[in-house]
């Protein structure tokens, strides 16, 4: 029988919003799918995009990367600087002819665990729709 | 060009200003090459010259004379440096200005209006075997090439380095001097980028898959290139290992990511990656995709103004969200 494909996908969540949001999706007994391994960061405009790219080319098939709602940011800016670097690094990534669907970004606060838990659900079912990343495999 | 001109306003930056070392072009001795030269006392200029034969840019040596422009002059005592600078170089130059805190009084720019540079590698393959005295001028669409006794007219756009013919910036940014008169700017354009985008996902993979299967990853592009300047840089670090060492495609693939990623909002568009590339990339796409994207949705580009703040270091709280669950 062929194996079904269960997707790797890598989390960057932020820790003031996103992280705790997810403990409460936990806390709360709201089932997500146990695809995703997350990685709490301090912020979203941490993340360097080359961190993105080390993901996939480890073998991630999709990166989510969540964090506070903007205007939220407990760095006043973070987010908004985050999300500057991930639209150019998506169409960069488009250009070289990988899926920009595969990252994909969500604002998520600490009080969305219902939110966090669907965010979950709909990019497993996304990138399950698209396949392994193969890009980096040669 | 007119050399004479080049020449005096040379030696008049020695015998105005408190000059250390003018950086400009010099002939090579073989062929249609065009080396560096850096001059250190006023008689030196006359080996100075310009013409559509130079392509490289100069802008990366100013960043090697570290001694004098970035470790305040300690040692010179507030000498400057002058540089010769075209469009692109000029565009370079106020990146550097902005992001590496060189004052701009540091720099004296000749600032050279340019009307397109020849790719050395289209004109030494129609005349592989020109070796002596060859001298290339411009007229009315056409170059005038002579060299050992012959003399040859070929139309402009067969010998025009490829991202010569996407130029929006030919005259001079910021100067202190003018060499020549303000060219026509032909504005920007991205033909060839929006072809691009309209092939399938697939092929566009498999376009940059034959590209980047090739690359030899000798690091060139990023030596060559004026903006990357990082004495650690990240494609070379070993912890953490962003990029392996090992040439293969994934590998090529993620050192293009980041070095193109690293050029977004800050690459000049003065072509040295595609220039020195042994295996002729076409790097310079990539670039531009970046540079057109956003041009259109920041409305930023890069190295036009003094005062603008780096592109990522600043926001908009309109900027695109759509993407954004």
């Amino acid at each position: 029988m062929l194996k079904k494909f269960d997707p790797n996908i890598m989390a960057f969540l932020c820790n003031w919003c996103s992280y705790a949001g997810a403990d409460l999706t936990g806390t709360s007994h709201f089932h997500y799918p146990p695809n995703l391994k997350a990685i709490r960061v301090m912020c979203t405009g941490r993340i360097n995009p080359l961190m993105v790219a080390a993901a996939f080319r480890h073998g991630a098939d999709g990166v989510l990367i969540s964090g506070c709602h903007p205007g939220e940011c407990h760095y006043m800016e973070g987010n908004y600087l985050a999300r500057r670097k991930i639209f150019v690094f998506r169409n960069l990534l488009e250009f070289v002819g990988i899926n920009p669907e595969r990252l994909q970004m969500s604002w998520v606060s600490a009080s969305e665990g219902k939110k966090f838990s669907n965010v979950v659900k709909e990019i497993t079912e996304k990138i399950k729709k698209l396949g392994p990343l193969t890009t980096f495999d040669e | 060009m007119d050399k004479e001109k080049l020449v005096n306003e040379a030696k008049a930056v020695f015998s105005r200003e408190d000059v250390a070392c003018l950086i400009g072009y010099g002939k090579d001795s073989i062929g249609f090459r065009v080396s560096p030269i850096f001059i250190r006392t006023r008689d030196e200029a006359d080996q100075l010259f310009f013409s559509p034969l130079c392509s490289l840019s100069l802008v990366n040596y100013l960043t090697l004379e570290k001694g004098v422009l970035l470790e305040g002059n300690k040692e010179t005592g507030g000498e400057k440096i002058a540089i010769v600078a075209r469009g692109c170089d000029s565009r370079a130059l106020i990146q550097l200005f902005a992001e590496r805190g060189i004052p701009r009084e540091q720099v004296v720019i000749l600032g050279v209006p340019c009307r397109g540079t020849i790719d050395l590698k289209k004109i030494e393959g129609k005349f592989p075997d020109a070796r002596n005295c060859t001298e290339v001028t411009e007229a009315e669409g056409m170059y005038y090439i002579r060299f050992d006794n012959e003399s040859h007219e070929v139309p402009k756009e067969e010998l025009l380095a490829d991202h010569c013919k996407h130029c929006a910036f030919p005259n001079p940014l910021v100067y202190d001097v003018l060499l020549e008169d303000l060219v026509d700017s032909k504005g920007a354009a991205y033909s060839d980028i929006e072809e691009m985008e309209k092939m399938a996902l697939e092929e566009r993979h498999e376009y940059w898959k034959d590209k980047f299967a090739r690359c030899l990853r000798c690091y060139a592009c990023r030596n060559a290139c004026p903006l990357c300047y990082c004495d650690d840089c990240i494609l070379e670090r070993v912890s953490p290992q962003w990029v392996n060492r090992s040439v293969n495609l994934s590998e090529n693939l993620m050192f293009h990511l980041a070095r193109s990623y690293h050029l977004a909002g800050r690459c000049a568009g003065c072509g040295e990656c595609e220039r020195v590339c042994p295996v002729n990339l076409p790097l310079m796409l990539l670039n531009r995709k970046l540079e057109k994207d956003i041009k259109n949705i920041f409305e930023y580009t890069a190295g036009s103004n003094l005062d603008d703040k780096p592109l990522f270091a600043s926001f908009n709280p309109k900027d695109p969200n759509d993407f954004i669950f």
